[in-house]
């Protein structure tokens, strides 16, 4: 099989009135394989790993990282440590999360979009590529939830 | 004999001009496998497979787009050379001296991509990865051909500069920065740092804390940033932490390629008359009513706060 596929290939590129579409379309067919196959030995690898948020020290670095100054007081880590909220002395609210081997954050304007069951807290910030994230917060999703809603909505205050 | 295979190479070269970049390929494929098993036995996280294919998808599309519009780039600069106020002569030392002259210009763009909305739609997407590492040297644009950026790169032909040259000192440069996106490499000998675009001067180009925010446009030769004093160096008190000020926090080919370019458009929608050009050509970051931050503000307050420590 992969002897025709290389007779194919060389018959390809002998042809003399091959056009450049064909040569681009050849070209990147390659390179998708290419890709794919070191997108493989990455995962064979096991790279990229299982990244938790450590502690609340770490949560604050990662809310410092996305804001410059944010200074986080109140933290609140997500059960499986794969996000957190975060609240500084200003009463701005953060939302992190896990993104692959790393984290992001987008801040709360908002308590549309706020979902509380029990211990599981549903929020999303209105940023689409953010999107919704469930936090277990424990006995501290309902402390977050009634919070939450003096934000109101789209930063009119409740 | 060699000198002689050299002086017709170069002739060659001139003429139609020499890109590298396909030769290089299978040494970037050969350095990224290096690198990865590099990254397993010492930083696994210096890779994420989701945000390597993604890099590499962009690379490959880069490459597509690149190769539609080249043509249309060759025609603009023996267009610019056909109307040349001079002939440069093909010589050993202006090889040298377009190369120079070539990499000046790619720092001008360079810096122009970071500080011009609109060069920055383009050009985000090299940055938009919260990795560093050699797949993320090829995550490459889509749109630099409509956003106009060969415009910094061609303009020596007017001036007498065989697009040939242009063409293939610009795939050096290119090939040459490759190398420079990796953690794995820590510092060069100090005089190489002291000239040369290293790994560690370009992890501050990479980096979102607001110390190193839009520093070291180097491409090959670092000393125009020493010039132009926009040059940083790496510190080990400050780890960077790479990526935008506002991280993508996705995968989506279609977000890292055009997510700049939606949010131009939603800002002119909604901005009013006066303002909506500033939305285009004003520093990433800038609002007419001051709701968002540029680098220049994240700076000032991280100083402010550094003085009130």
């Amino acid at each position: 099989m992969s002897g025709k596929l290389v007779e194919a290939v060389t018959a390809l590129i002998a042809r003399p009135d091959i056009g450049p579409a064909l040569i681009i379309g050849a070209q990147t067919l390659f390179s998708i394989l290419l890709v794919i196959a070191l997108w493989l030995l990455a995962r064979a690898l096991r790279l990229g790993g299982d990244v938790r948020i450590a502690d609340a020290a770490h949560a604050a670095q990662l809310a410092d990282a996305a804001i410059t100054g944010f200074d986080a007081h109140e933290i609140t880590l997500d059960r499986a440590r794969i996000g957190a909220l975060a609240r500084n002395s200003e009463g701005r609210i953060l939302l992190i999360r896990r993104h692959g081997a790393r984290f992001v954050a987008s801040e709360l304007t908002s308590h549309a979009g706020i979902r509380l069951d029990r211990h599981t807290l549903t929020l999303e910030t209105g940023d689409r590529q953010f999107g919704a994230l469930t936090l277990d917060l424990g006995a501290e999703a309902q402390i977050w939830a009634a919070s939450l809603r003096r934000l109101g909505v789209q930063g009119i205050p409740a | 004999m060699t000198a002689a295979l050299l002086a017709d190479l170069a002739q060659r070269a001139a003429t139609s001009g020499l890109d590298i970049v396909p030769f290089a390929v299978p040494f970037f494929v050969l350095a990224i496998v290096v690198e990865m098993v590099w990254a397993a036995r010492h930083n696994p996280t210096a890779y994420e497979p989701g945000d390597t294919l993604t890099s590499l998808l962009m690379g490959t599309g880069s490459t597509v787009a690149g190769a539609i519009v080249a043509g249309t780039i060759a025609l603009a600069a023996g267009w610019l050379y056909a109307h040349r106020v001079a002939t440069v002569p093909v010589l050993w030392w202006t090889w040298i001296g377009v190369f120079v002259l070539d990499d000046f210009n790619y720092y001008l763009f360079h810096r122009t991509a970071h500080r011009v909305r609109w060069f920055w739609a383009s050009h985000v997407n090299h940055h938009s990865s919260q990795h560093y590492n050699l797949s993320t040297a090829l995550r490459q644009s889509w749109t630099g051909f409509p956003a106009l950026s060969f415009a910094f790169r061609i303009w020596p032909a007017y001036f007498g500069v065989a697009p040939g040259m242009l063409l293939t000192v610009g795939a050096i440069n290119l090939v040459y920065q490759f190398w420079v996106h990796t953690e794995a490499v820590g510092r060069m000998p100090r005089w190489f740092e002291a000239v040369m675009n290293t790994p560690s001067h370009h992890r501050v180009h990479h980096a979102t804390n607001p110390r190193y925010l839009d520093r070291n446009y180097a491409g090959v030769f670092i000393v125009w940033d020493r010039l132009f004093r926009t040059f940083t160096p790496e510190r080990d008190d400050d780890p960077v932490r790479y990526g935008i000020v506002h991280q993508l926090g996705t995968f989506s080919l279609g977000t890292v390629a055009f997510h700049e370019w939606a949010a131009i458009g939603r800002d002119m929608w909604r901005a009013p008359l006066g303002a909506k050009l500033g939305y285009l050509v004003r520093v990433p970051g800038w609002t007419h009513d001051g709701s968002r931050d540029t680098s220049d503000m994240i700076r000032a307050r991280w100083l402010e706060a550094q003085e009130d420590d």
